[in-house]
Parts: structure tokens; C-alpha cells; sequence
């Protein structure tokens, strides 16, 4: 995920937060039934409130639905890897108001050229998942540049199944299912507060966490993936995030592209060794995962969630934020005044949770 | 209004920025921040084993380059992304991959002389240190790009057999082709003035690692050459005839010379032909700050906070303190980047 265009999408979302105090009552209810129990915050402004990717602009589904068409997707006996892409943490990569977003005028080069980057990456890690035995690949479109349609359709791996485009649920895990053998990431980057290149976790202030252990956003992709009993068996990125995720994940195959010598530079390991050791390690990851080895990280239910706005965000957006229609959250203002905790026994409405905070900053 | 006001300035700005970076564009990250509280600071490159070079690669100083359209992209003062199509065609199309490539020569040749490990540093600010292609970089070479404490030699320590500087640019009002010297006027170390060049060899002298080869205008290599006596091999890519004019070499040509020069350098630095350059302490540095700087910057200069240094006013734009630790000169600069640009 990405914050970039969030400066862009402030301008829209001020006008528009204003322009729905106008338009009537009756949203109210529609989304209650979902989390149980009642929202504590304070009661959804009249109208068609801006809290969720509305269906009838956008049509997006619920996300058991998207699951249900993904799985049926799945063939019986082989193996299936989903694979999780960023932009942020690729080889590389160390600007993200230049080489992370399209630009006004939808050609910035850098951009561009890092778009190839990706599709190599990933690319590089199917071939070696599929040298491991990997059968079926998914490849969710996790950046939000480009709004998320980033990796080259016509230069990817011809067997690479794409989940991209937005809106559409869970953006980070869409349709992740228990018929997935193992979960892939590259191009992720460092939990917000951490020291790297780039570092963030979708709009938040700070570090999410669940049950007191902080998760970045391949945390939170792994965590929604290991209820399905997925594993996580590769990741990529530079090297406070190599650091976070072998913490969290230590049974996963760990790749550092790049060391981050500050929020925008670093040392960029070249391409080509970057390429060879994702594909390696993919490789690696799949035979381990045959062999039993990966391990799966749970955590005890219920899940106590809990996550801070960043408060660069003007009130109306926050206002937005704050407001995911139909869950039980609660302010958490012992822990600061933009923060909130939600305790759940799934895991994937912490991915539409975050999926309707990304809808604030990112509203295409 | 802050960017019509900058675009105004952009001329100006662009001069300026030639020896600043552009931490301000930096919106995504975090800047680089007082060295104090610098997390970064201090972290070093992946280890690799045999001889390493670490090649600067000034891209202000670039053969066949004479015009600032040539090697700043235009989206230095902290214009938003949603603007950096902005860049200068020359720049965008043609030098950053000129840049690159001559990058590339001085590894290749680095590696002909018996160099087994390569690090470049991207250290010219266009672009928020962008300007190399990471895409286009020998294979072999670990890459320094963006913004990071000691930027021009970020990474640089005591593992590493020799610093090489292809681009090199003639100090701050002498008569090179686009001459500066960070945010300075003059930087002068126990009365002597030095260029970008020297500092660096001075931080770099502490770790033990010398200087062995130094390419960029005639005027560069001219006032090295008497700043660093224990010598380095010269490679002369263009002759100032003007601030922004002068006698240039086909990009071939000049990735001919860089290359030849590399190999002579590691050769003759691997037969301990040269020695880490040195300077006595305490170093006694004054520095004048960039004609231009408005009232507000000086002050914002004169309130930089830096563990380790007191800085003492020496006239309206100079500044001075003393320190036994050239590293604190590079914090100086870093510092200073957004204070210039801002």
C-alpha cells in the first residue's frame, strides 16, 4: 500500500467529506450487522456516508465473495502460491513522491521503469516457486500508485493469475483461501515508526497491532492468511523490513534488497543479484513448505486489534477514517486521540478495516 | 502560493541546489534530521569480500555536461510528486543515463585494475540523489542513492582499498564549468580552502582510505592536484571555457578515459602509490555561507544543532568552529541541505 496521491486525494476528500453532510439521512444501519455489537463512536453523519467504497459506484463485493470466486480458481493437487506485491520496497526504489506514483500527467518515468522492476521481482519469484514445485500463482496488487494496477500485464509471468484494481476488498489479501499453499511478498517496506526506506503501514500513525505484537502490512496480509492455515514462505524488501518480518515470521525465507541509510536513500543491491536471490529463495520457501517447515503464526482469539490514524490527515479525512461502517470500534484515547482498538475472532475485517481507512486517503 | 513563489525562484534555485540537496522533496521520507537523533547514521554497505572501490559519481561534473538544464531534473524545491514530470529533457532523456554509463566506465575499469567489489554513490542532488538508473547499473555494483547522512560518501568505511571521484567540480568562485562547493562560498580547514573533493578526503583519510583517482574539468583536477599532495591520477573530461561553456568529449570518449583512469588507480593503489590524506588537529573550519541565503537561513544555519559542535558567527555569512572529527564537517553539510533549499 502506498500514501502517495494522499495529498492529492485530501483537496477531493475535503470537498466531498463537506458536500455528504448535505445529502439526507439513511445510511445508518446498512452496515451494522457485519462486526456485532454496537459502534461506540459517534453516530455515522447523515447520508450515504463515505465510509466504505460504495457498492454502487464501484460494485465492490464483499470479501467472502471475492474469496469464494478466487477459490474456485484453485485446481485440486497442485500448489498454489498467493503473492502479495508492493513498490515500496523493491530493489532500488527510494523516492516516493518520484518513482511510487504516475504524476499528474500519468508519466513519470521513474515510476514507470520501477513498474518493470515489480514485474521482474515478481517474475523472479514465480519462476523460483514454480522450480520448487509451485503449481498456480496469485498475484494481488498491493500498491496503490496507479491505483493499484502496477505490474506489467504483458510483461508477467504468463501463468501469473492478477488480482488488481481498486476498490475492491481486503486490499492487500483479496481472496486469500485455504485451497493457497503458501503466501509470497515483494516489494513490501518497514511497519510505520520503524527506520527504512519509505516506511508506513497503509494510512496509520503507527504500527498496527494484534494482541500486543506489532504487524506491518505483510504482518497483516500473513496474519489474515494464516486463519486460512496459509504460511508465509518469502519475503523481500530492504533491510529494517527484513529485520521486522524474520522478528515476526522467523520461519520465512527472508530476501534484503536494499539497506536503508535513511526514510529516502540508501544501498541499492543491483538488480540482478536481487533477481537471482528472490528466485532462490521462492524456490527454497515452496520445498520447505512440502516439507512441513513453514510455520504458521497465529494468534490467541479473540483478536484484539488495535491501530492509530496518522494525524497528518485533516479532520474531515480522519473524520472518514475513524468511521468504518459497521464494526464495533472503540476509541482508544489513553493511547492518543486518533486511535482506536477492535477485538474480533476474524481476521479478515481487519483487512476491510484498513481497506476502508485506505478508501479516505486513496478515494479514486 | 509557495510553489508559484518557487517557480519564480527556479532559476535561482537551480543554481543553488547545484551544490545543495533537496531534503525538502524529500516529502516521502524522512529527512536526514540532526545527526543526533539520525538512526541511520553509521550504517554501513553489505560487506563483500576482495578489493573495493567506492566510486563518487558527481553528476555535476560529468563529461560533455555545461548547462544546469543538463544535470538538474527541475523538480529540486520540494515540488510534489504529482509534478515531477517537470524534468528538463536533456537531463530526464539523455545525461542521466550519459551519467550512468560514465559510472559504469569507472567500475568497469576499477575492476580491470583488480577491483573485486563496487560501491557508487549517487551524490549529486538532482532528483533527490536519483539521478543514476539503478536499471542501467553494472551488475555488479552496490548502488547509493537518496538521501542519507555523509551523502556524498555514505557507507564509505575502512573495508574499502581506495575512493575514486568521477565528476569532480572546481571549488565555489573559481573559474570551472559550474563551480560550487556544497552550500558554501568557501570552506576553508586550518586556513586552507578546499573543494567538495578534499573534504571528503579528509573524512575518508580518517578511515584510512586515499584518494586514487579524480576526473572532471581541467579546473577541478587543477585545484586538487594542490589540495591533495599526496596525488591521485587525474582524468581531465572537459575544459572550462565559462561558467556554464566548455571544451567537451564524446560520452564514448570520456567513458574511455574514465575507465583507463580507474584501472591505472586501483593498479597503482593496490602497489601503495598513494596515501590517505590528512590534515592536522584540531581542524580549525570557517565556512561563508552561499551568497544569496536570505537573513532567515543564516539564522537557520547559525541554530543548527550537531553533538559535538559549537559554531561561532565570523561575519554576517561565516561561521566557524573547531573539531577532531571530520565527520562533523560532513554533518555540517548534511545539515545545511535543508536550510539552503527550503
Amino acid at each position: 500500500m502506498s500514501r502517495h496521491g494522499m495529498s492529492l486525494a485530501l483537496c477531493a476528500l475535503i470537498a466531498g467529506a463537506s458536500a455528504l453532510q448535505s445529502q439526507g439521512t439513511g445510511r445508518g444501519a446498512s452496515g451494522a450487522g457485519r462486526g456485532g455489537g454496537a459502534a461506540v463512536l459517534p453516530p455515522a453523519p447523515p447520508g450515504d456516508a463515505d465510509t466504505l467504497p460504495p457498492a454502487k459506484y464501484f460494485g465492490v463485493t464483499e470479501y467472502d465473495l471475492a474469496r469464494t470466486k478466487l477459490e474456485k480458481l484453485v485446481k485440486p493437487g497442485g500448489f498454489a502460491v498467493y503473492i502479495v506485491t508492493d513498490m515500496e520496497g523493491l530493489a532500488g526504489v527510494v523516492n516516493n513522491g518520484r518513482e511510487m506514483s504516475t504524476g499528474r500527467s500519468g508519466n513519470s518515468p521513474d515510476h514507470q521503469r520501477f513498474r518493470q522492476e515489480l514485474t521482474d521481482e515478481l517474475n523472479a519469484a514465480i519462476a523460483g516457486a514454480r522450480l520448487g514445485g509451485a503449481t498456480q500463482f496469485f498475484v494481488v496488487e498491493g500498491h496503490g500508485g496507479n491505483n493499484f494496477r502496477n505490474v506489467l500485464v504483458d510483461k508477467v509471468d504468463p501463468d501469473a493469475i492478477l488480482l488488481r484494481g481498486w476498490p475492491r476488498p481486503n486490499v492487500m489479501e483479496t481472496g486469500v483461501n485455504a485451497k493457497m499453499n503458501m503466501m509470497m511478498v515483494v516489494g513490501n517496506h518497514p511497519n510505520a515508526g520503524t527506520p527504512g526506506i519509505i516506511a508506513h503501514s497503509y494510512a496509520l500513525g503507527s504500527a498496527l497491532t494484534v494482541n500486543g505484537i506489532k504487524l506491518n502490512e505483510s504482518g497483516i496480509s500473513a496474519f489474515v492468511g494464516a486463519e486460512f492455515g496459509v504460511p508465509l514462505g518469502m519475503v523481500a524488501g530492504d533491510d529494517s523490513y527484513a529485520a521486522e518480518m524474520k522478528e515476526t515470521f522467523p520461519s520465512a525465507e527472508v530476501v534484503t534488497v536494499k539497506v536503508a541509510m535513511s526514510g529516502a536513500g540508501g544501498a541499492m543491491l543491483p538488480f540482478a543479484r536481487v533477481h537471482a536471490q528472490i528466485k532462490a529463495a521462492a524456490t527454497k520457501a515452496v520445498q520447505r513448505a512440502k516439507a512441513g517447515q513453514l510455520k504458521l503464526v497465529t494468534f490467541a482469539k479473540p483478536y484484539h486489534i488495535a491501530w492509530c490514524i496518522r494525524n497528518t490527515f485533516a479532520q474531515p479525512v480522519y473524520e472518514v477514517m475513524a468511521r468504518p461502517a459497521g464494526f464495533a470500534i472503540r476509541p482508544d484515547s489513553a493511547s492518543g486521540p486518533r486511535c482506536f482498538t477492535y477485538d474480533t475472532n476474524k481476521a479478515e475485517e481487519i483487512g476491510t478495516i484498513m481497506n476502508l481507512v485506505e478508501w479516505a486517503a486513496l478515494k479514486p | 502560493m509557495r510553489v508559484n513563489r518557487l517557480r519564480c525562484l527556479m532559476p535561482l534555485l537551480i543554481l543553488a541546489a547545484l551544490g545543495v540537496a533537496p531534503l525538502a522533496a524529500q516529502r516521502g521520507g524522512r529527512g536526514l534530521g540532526p545527526p543526533a537523533n539520525n538512526p541511520f547514521q553509521g550504517k554501513g554497505l553489505p560487506y563483500e569480500t576482495g578489493f573495493r572501490a567506492y566510486i563518487v559519481m558527481n553528476m555535476a561534473g560529468m563529461g560533455a555536461a555545461v548547462d544546469p538544464k543538463e544535470i538538474m531534473s527541475g523538480t529540486e524545491t520540494g515540488a510534489p510528486a504529482q509534478t515531477n514530470t517537470a524534468s528538463y529533457a536533456d537531463y530526464e532523456g539523455r545525461f542521466r543515463s550519459l551519467a550512468t554509463q560514465e559510472a559504469n566506465a569507472a567500475v568497469r575499469g576499477a575492476r580491470l585494475g583488480g577491483a573485486k567489489s563496487f560501491a557508487v554513490s549517487d551524490a549529486h542532488p538532482a532528483n533527490g540523489f536519483g539521478s543514476l538508473l539503478p536499471w542501467e547499473m553494472d551488475s555488479a555494483a552496490i548502488l547509493i542513492r537518496g538521501t542519507r547522512p555523509l551523502f556524498m560518501i555514505a557507507g564509505l568505511d575502512s573495508t574499502f582499498g581506495t575512493l575514486m571521484f568521477d565528476g569532480a567540480v572546481a571549488s565555489a568562485g573559481s573559474n570551472g564549468i559550474m563551480t560550487h562547493t556544497f552550500g558554501f562560498d568557501a570552506l576553508t580547514v586550518n586556513g586552507k580552502k578546499l573543494n567538495e573533493v578534499a573534504i571528503m578526503a579528509l573524512i575518508a583519510g580518517e578511515m584510512g582510505v586515499s584518494v586514487s583517482m579524480v576526473a572532471g574539468d581541467d579546473a577541478a583536477i587543477e585545484e586538487t592536484k594542490a589540495m591533495l599532495p599526496a596525488g591521485f591520477v587525474p582524468v581531465i573530461t572537459k575544459y572550462a571555457v565559462g561558467r556554464i561553456a566548455g571544451i567537451t568529449y564524446s560520452p564514448a570518449k570520456v567513458r574511455q578515459m574514465i575507465s583507463a583512469g580507474a584501472a591505472e588507480a586501483v593498479r597503482r593503489e593496490k602497489a601503495g602509490a598513494f596515501a590517505p590524506f590528512k590534515m592536522d588537529k584540531p581542524y580549525h573550519v570557517e565556512f561563508t555561507v552561499q551568497n544569496g541565503m536570505s537573513d532567515d537561513n543564516i539564522a537557520q544555519v547559525a541554530a543548527m544543532q550537531i553533538p559535538g559542535l559549537t559554531l561561532e558567527r565570523n561575519g554576517a555569512r561565516g561561521f566557524r568552529f573547531t573539531t577532531d572529527n571530520a565527520k562533523l564537517i560532513g554533518y555540517v553539510i548534511d545539515a545545511m541541505q535543508p536550510v539552503v533549499i527550503r
